[in-house]
């Protein structure tokens, strides 16, 4: 059926001027995009070796050519959509609770995902896979802890009572804690190798980003990410409350089931190549809403587009702010989101 | 033609709410909820608008069950203004009447313009909607609902019967904008919906009701004309408190006080 366009600036000059946000919707998703292809470019280009785009494929370009496709591509590929993943369920998480502070990282959704990586580290030799599976192992593994916890959460919240603005973080401080239990009972039961194979996975990095193990986890964002833009509408309706959503003609519990599952898969599946990456899910919908309004039919593909934007600059900033060295990108996220994260409190107490 | 609740009784936990409860509302009028607090109103207009489950009865629309119209159908055919929506997010009054107009895309210049016309709420749609007063997010609540079954929905006849319910839709409002609500809510019955409103103000029910039902306790306490509804000797009965009613000659309707 089709929607309602509000977009259409048009449609309203009959009855009297839109706001500003409303009219420079289009255009920002057009910018966004640009600004996205721009970032790529400068991550591909810039780095221990400088690789110049244009002359890539000159016949004395081999080193660079093979730098190009082995390491800077599948690294920004990475970064690029664990970004959109991670932006894309913050914002369908803060829709769905109806909670500016609800990230994937601050409410546990991300600790969830990566308890349940540690367990496939640490049990997954005791589970025979069939080797097609293999590489999916992982991710699969963090997407089911990822949407046990968000099914939790959700339950929790139907059952006390609407989290409060404020109470939601305190919940995730406790998943959070929950989680860190469990990961700590892994690293105890590990062995050396096992121990070995989760400090570096724990570290977090779009470093060890190579094709066979980026491909199946960008595949599985992108299955994951893909259902949420068509949830846009629902997710206004929501905002209205529930029983407001269901009189305007969405079925509201299929709706909270894929959003659930979808903004699961993703953080999950992203969780689980490059470890926790704080903030972004919090930071970026708010920064598109600052631009665009509320609406969630651009504010969820401007927070993909801004998300991948910005997690492949921050990537970028991590490994050549300290060349040779690498500084985690987790850090580079937190830098920037912690004090957003501290303003966004003292802006959300109560009016 | 009609929505109807036959018989419901409504549990909720160890309270029973509603008690063989039967209502019609038929398309092209105006039926009121009256009565004191706690009497069952809301709840019953949550159980006609498909919220509530009712634990025995039925509801019926057009004389097939409730229960098998899709949430999708169901929103063609029927609105609902509820008590008081908060946001948490910063939308445009424009956003939030959009957010009521299931129709196509063509038809909505021409269905928003009547409706924010009719409504006066041209001054508002550039507002954001967590700015606005009580009253002002009420009337835009309203235009929602109206904006939802402004056409007869998508497929269907243009004057297909559709049912607005409206808890305490003037709650809020000074006396103009409660008048003007209601008289919105009155002319809409021409358009072939039928309005069910629950109301506090017995004067406004008597003034805009085709039909008054008036609950206590969870049942039905008397159900007709207001004239034959709104006695001085049943309101002071069920309102525990004397209440004279009294046909005033110059306004020639129904005046009630206290």
């Amino acid at each position: 059926m089709a929607m309602a366009s509000v977009a259409n600036g048009k449609a309203l000059e009959l009855v009297g001027p839109l706001p500003r946000q409303l009219l420079i919707r289009a255009p920002t998703t057009l910018a966004l995009a640009v600004a996205l292809a721009g970032a790529a470019a400068l991550a591909l280009a810039v780095g221990a070796m400088p690789i110049d785009l244009a002359d890539l494929f000159k016949d004395e370009a081999r080193l660079q050519r093979m730098v190009f496709a082995e390491v800077r591509a599948p690294r920004v590929v990475l970064a690029g959509f664990v970004g959109a993943a991670l932006a894309l369920s913050g914002a369908t998480l803060q829709g769905l609770f109806r909670n500016p502070l609800a990230d994937p990282g601050l409410i546990g959704v991300s600790s969830g995902a990566a308890l349940g990586a540690v367990a496939m580290i640490v049990l997954g030799g005791a589970v025979a896979l069939p080797s097609v599976l293999t590489p999916f192992a992982l991710p699969l593994a963090a997407v089911v802890g990822a949407m046990l916890v968000t099914l939790f959460l959700y339950a929790f919240a139907s059952r006390y009572g609407q989290f409060s603005i404020v109470t939601i973080v305190l919940v995730g401080i406790a998943v959070n804690a929950l989680a860190g239990v469990g990961i700590g009972a892994f690293q105890y039961m590990s062995d050396d190798a096992q121990l070995r194979t989760l400090t570096f996975w724990m570290m977090g990095s779009f470093g060890r980003a190579n094709w066979p193990a980026v491909a199946p986890a960008a595949l599985m964002v992108a299955i994951a990410g893909l259902p949420l833009f068509f949830v846009a509408r629902g997710l206004d309706l929501l905002q209205l409350g529930e029983s407001e959503a269901y009189h305007l003609g969405i079925e509201v519990k299929r709706l909270k089931r894929r959003i659930v599952l979808c903004s699961a898969a993703a953080v999950g599946a992203g969780v689980a190549l490059a470890g926790m990456i704080g903030f972004v899910g919090l930071v970026v919908p708010h920064l598109v809403r600052l631009v665009i309004g509320a609406g969630h039919r651009f504010v969820l593909p401007c927070a993909a587009l801004l998300g991948a934007a910005l997690t492949i600059l921050a990537d970028l900033l991590a490994r050549t702010a300290a060349a040779p060295a690498e500084i985690p990108v987790s850090l580079v996220t937190s830098a920037i989101g912690a004090p957003f994260f501290l303003w966004l409190i003292a802006r959300a107490r109560p009016r | 033609m009609t929505l109807c609740a036959h018989d419901v009784s409504l549990r909720l936990g160890a309270n029973k709410v509603l008690d063989g409860v039967s209502v019609a509302v038929a398309p092209g009028s105006f039926a009121a909820l009256v009565g004191p607090n706690g009497a069952g109103k809301s709840s019953l207009l949550r159980v006609l608008s498909g919220d509530l489950v009712p634990s025995g009865g039925g509801v019926t629309l057009e004389g097939e069950p409730l229960a098998l119209f899709g949430s999708r159908d169901l929103a063609q055919l029927r609105s609902v203004m509820g008590q008081s929506a908060t946001i948490a997010f910063d939308f445009y009054v424009e956003e939030v009447l959009a957010m009521g107009w299931l129709g196509s895309a063509l038809a909505y210049r021409q269905a928003l313009r009547d409706v924010v016309r009719r409504c006066a709420l041209d001054g508002l749609l550039g507002r954001r909607f967590n700015t606005l007063s009580g009253g002002e997010s009420q009337r835009v609540q309203f235009a929602r609902a109206l904006l939802q079954i402004w056409h007869g929905g998508c497929g269907a006849p243009p004057a297909a019967p559709r049912y607005l319910l409206l808890d305490e839709p003037t709650a809020s409002l000074d006396i103009n904008h409660e008048l003007a609500l209601l008289r919105l809510a009155h002319q809409a019955c021409e358009r072939n919906i039928g309005v069910l409103a629950v109301l506090h103000d017995l004067n406004l029910a008597a003034r805009f009701a085709d039909r008054v039902t008036l609950l206590d306790g969870g049942g039905i306490v008397a159900d007709g004309v207001p004239d034959s509804v709104l006695t001085a000797e049943r309101l002071s009965r069920v309102y525990a408190t004397p209440v004279r009613v009294e046909n005033h000659p110059g306004l020639e309707r129904l005046v009630v006080y206290t």
